[in-house]
């Protein structure tokens, strides 16, 4: 099966990791990832600060590069979110685009959203090691409503062992550009979030979203703790 | 006392918020204990979507038709005694209160709970006019004393531990200090009984007005808002017109999920519903009701692009689960509404000139969106405003640079890359440019982007 | 739902909100259950207005007229809602609602016939042209501004006691 890989600009030019372990996966289970190759980003820096002219330009040239009837896959809750949210509503004046919009929006998948759905990968009896807990991102969880997938995924690994975190789905104050233009309370809930983690006593955390991954590495980072932060395409690749 | 517009101020606002233990240390257990309360609240509520969507649209509906409403409650209300006053604006409802209290010659006026009198700031005005204003809700009365605005739309005083009030009630009103909550409350009653006794006339606020009998209901616990509409011989009611709801068979909707939003309670203590003054062979009501209806920019916000905020129903449960507000507290938004619903409404009323970098006060993490007992799309409601912001002119000029810069790469492979190169090249050069708090917080691009890796 | 049902729900949930409930077959138990609830030297306020309320005044060796002065109030109420544990107290009928709210003890007597199911059913009934005021009153006052650690009788009653006869 064809899909069409969006790799994400974060991916793409600082977590080129996450990205190749998609892949990896994708080919484990039987997909066939074409990435591409003029894409840039979905828009949402754009569009989450209030340029919606600009969002619509990323999107535009989004629907161009991702055209046809091929599932899209992302290794992000909050890109797959923004296509399938707010696309609709950047082209709602503009019959041609809205329908492309909510197609793309049909077919584009979060992750984990494809590896439980459509390739059962929480049934190959991946392997992992370690203790692991998970950060449920924002958009991911209330946007794209994938709440349980990232869970079935980790509990899955063979030798690993899952430990829940508490509030689990608060936000890591991220927030894209809200981390760049009210960095104070964004540091103070990053660190809020790296201490659930420290509480967990988990040796790695992992998430469906690099930008939140990023901004908890930095807190860890400040703090001092040694916890290992890995996207979950990364964490089920060691497996494979 | 009358409290000075911060808004434009929020970061600093936020930063010494942030260097407040006491304030962050409250915030942080009053989130999880309203956190906790909620969700046990609604356990139990079988068809919870369904009865947010029949609020909803019952919500809708009242928006949809307001000026209908609004003529229909007026007619109803005056059928049954009320006199009703509208309100064009903030200096057009303190001048025609100040006007009622003052041709009956009422001093000492006792206060129930109304965001809506901290709106157009009533006290201020009522004591500059030689007038005895006390706050009889536990919170408010407890942030009068302490010359403080709400922090918070159902608790006002949410920001103080009870050492603080401790420390005040025995400053103030020269009781042995304690700070038990249950003792602070029989000080607050004692002192206020007196007030109610003797008070010439009450003010409250309305969580709803019914347009088919002209009623206004109050939602309370205390026993304030009680006492304050019925014990002295006046009572003033100020709301803003969008309180309405059709009929009282809507009430029971509201009455389901306000409680169990706003204090994580099944039902509140009281819901007094209060259809016109006393009348013949009554033996309770004030002898003289007056309603006073504000618009205060509503009108224009129901023709405009961000009238759902108008459904909103003030439970405060957006505040309580926002990252933003239970960090910093409510004070730090400065002004009346703070949190999700704040941002919005604050934004809405006292202009963006006034407010902007409050539509900035969000992750959009959505958790706001999640809780809405009347789905009000509160992060469809903030991304507007943040365009309005935009194309209003009010952005960062660095920032507009910036994102013009980025619309022009997200559509140009060619160009994206070429950035792309260029942050790597030169990321330290970024790095010393973003700052630490931006760029600093970022690991440094790859060497070899992910588009370069793929075999 | 069944009368007993209604009943025991009713009960229930007034009991969750913090109200002292009690039930009596027959209305000529009311004398000891209120001999119970209220005690004896306490200045009690009741209207004596209803077979139940002139059943209950005479219990009573300190009755005053004015509720302002009384520490307790014992009246019959216009009904009561199972859904929420609700008693509800109407101005209807020259009633003083605000006697319930002043004196510290509420003593409430609410008629089993008169427990509505839901809210929705109390507000069909009452829609059409209802009384000036209408209180629904669910457990004792409360508040819980001071750290939200919950404070029982902050202006109105902090202890509320309901009789189904």
């Amino acid at each position: 099966m064809k899909v069409l890989l969006f790799g994400t600009c974060l991916v793409d030019t600082f977590f080129p990791e996450a990205g190749e372990a998609t892949v990896r996966l994708l080919r484990r289970f039987g997909a066939e990832p074409v990435f591409p190759k003029g894409q840039t980003c979905c828009g949402q820096p754009a569009f989450n600060a209030g340029y919606e002219a600009q969002a619509r330009a990323a999107a535009e040239h989004f629907l161009w590069e991702f055209d046809g009837d091929d599932p899209i896959v992302t290794p992000s809750g909050s890109c797959a979110a923004m296509v399938k949210h707010h696309y609709p509503r950047l082209f709602r004046d503009d019959p041609k685009r809205l329908a492309k919009a909510k197609r793309a929006g049909e077919r584009i998948y979060e992750l984990s959203q494809f590896l439980v759905h459509v390739v059962k990968a929480h049934e190959a009896g991946l392997r992992g090691k370690g203790t692991v807990t998970y950060h449920a991102s924002c958009h991911l969880t209330r946007s794209l409503g994938v709440r349980e997938e990232p869970l079935t995924l980790l509990s899955s690994l063979k030798g690993a062992t899952f430990i829940p975190m508490p509030d689990a789905a608060r936000c890591c104050g991220f927030g894209g550009t809200f981390m760049a233009k009210l960095p104070e309370i964004s540091c103070a809930l990053a660190d809020e979030k790296a201490a659930s983690i420290e509480a967990t006593g988990a040796d790695t955390v992992t998430g469906c979203d690099s930008g939140c991954l990023m901004n908890i590495a930095d807190a860890m980072r400040r703090r001092g703790t040694k916890i290992r932060v890995a996207h979950i395409a990364q964490m089920l690749a060691e497996g494979l | 006392m009358s409290h000075e517009q911060t808004s434009l101020a929020f970061r600093e606002n936020t930063v010494r918020a942030l260097e407040d233990t006491a304030l962050r240390a409250a915030m942080k257990q009053a989130a999880d204990t309203f956190g906790t309360k909620r969700a046990d609240a609604f356990a139990p509520v079988a068809d919870l979507e369904a009865l947010r969507d029949r609020a909803s649209a019952i919500r809708e509906d009242v928006l949809a038709n307001l000026p209908m409403y609004v003529d229909r409650f007026v007619a109803s209300a005056t059928r049954a005694g009320a006199t009703i006053h509208r309100a064009k604006d903030a200096s057009a409802a303190r001048e025609i209160i100040a006007k009622i209290l003052s041709e009956r010659g009422a001093k000492r006026i006792v206060k129930g709970k109304s965001m809506v009198s901290e709106e157009v700031d009533l006290n201020s005005h009522l004591e500059a006019a030689g007038m005895e204003v006390v706050e009889t809700d536990l919170g408010e009365y407890i942030i009068q004393m302490e010359g403080e605005s709400p922090s918070h739309i159902i608790v006002p005083a949410i920001h103080k531990n009870r050492r603080q009030v401790g420390r005040l009630f025995a400053d103030r009103l020269g009781v042995p200090y304690t700070e038990d909550p249950q003792a602070l409350t029989k000080i607050a009653r004692k002192a206020l009984r007196e007030k109610f006794l003797s008070a010439d006339a009450g003010v409250s606020g309305a969580n709803f007005a019914v347009a088919d009998t002209g009623s206004l209901v109050l939602v309370t616990n205390e026993g304030n808002g009680r006492m304050v509409t019925s014990v002295p011989p006046l009572h003033v009611a100020i709301l803003s017109i969008e309180k309405m709801l059709p009929s009282l068979t809507d009430l029971p909707a509201f009455l389901r999920l306000l409680p169990r939003s706003a204090t994580g309670q099944t039902m509140t203590s009281y819901v007094s519903v209060i259809t016109g003054p006393r009348k013949a062979g009554d033996a309770t009501g004030a002898k003289e009701l007056h309603i006073v209806l504000l618009d205060n920019g509503r009108t224009e916000i129901l023709a405009g692009e961000s009238r759902d905020i108008l459904k909103c129903i003030r439970c405060g449960a957006c505040m309580n689960v926002c990252p933003v507000y239970r960090t910093v507290g409510g004070h730090a938004y400065g002004w009346t509404y703070p949190g999700p619903m704040g941002i919005v409404l604050t934004t809405l009323l006292t202009g963006m000139e006034k407010s902007h970098p409050l539509v900035d006060a969000s992750t959009l993490c959505g958790a706001c969106v999640e809780v809405c007992p009347v789905r009000v799309p509160l992060t469809d409601l903030i991304l507007g405003l943040r365009q309005r912001k935009v194309r209003d002119r009010f952005s960062n000029p660095r920032e507009r640079l910036g994102m013009e810069a980025f619309g022009k790469a997200a559509a140009s492979p060619g160009l994206f890359v070429l950035g792309q190169r260029l942050a790597g090249a030169f990321w330290p050069v970024v790095r010393a440019l973003g700052g630490k708090d931006v760029a600093g917080r970022m690991p440094a691009p790859a060497k070899t982007p992910f588009r370069r890796r793929l075999p | 739902m069944s009368g007993a049902d209604r009943e025991r729900l009713f009960l229930k949930n007034a009991a969750i909100a913090a109200a002292g409930t009690h039930s009596v077959s027959d209305p000529r138990d009311l004398p000891a259950t209120l001999g119970r609830v209220v005690a004896s030297d306490l200045p009690v306020y009741c209207p004596g207005v209803t077979e139940l309320e002139k059943a209950a005044a005479a219990l009573f060796p300190v009755r005053v007229d004015d509720y302002a002065a009384a520490t307790v109030t014992v009246e019959e109420v216009f009904g009561a809602v199972a859904e929420t544990g609700t008693i509800v107290c109407v101005s209807a009928g020259g009633r003083a609602v605000q006697a319930g709210l002043l004196p510290a003890h509420h003593v409430a007597i609410v008629r089993r016939e008169r427990i509505f199911d839901t809210l929705d059913d109390l507000f069909a009934a009452v829609s059409g042209s209802p009384p000036t005021n209408i209180t629904l009153v669910t457990g004792p006052s409360r508040t819980a501004d001071i750290e939200l650690t919950l404070a029982i009788g902050v202006h109105g009653p902090e202890r509320l006691d309901i009789i189904v006869a």
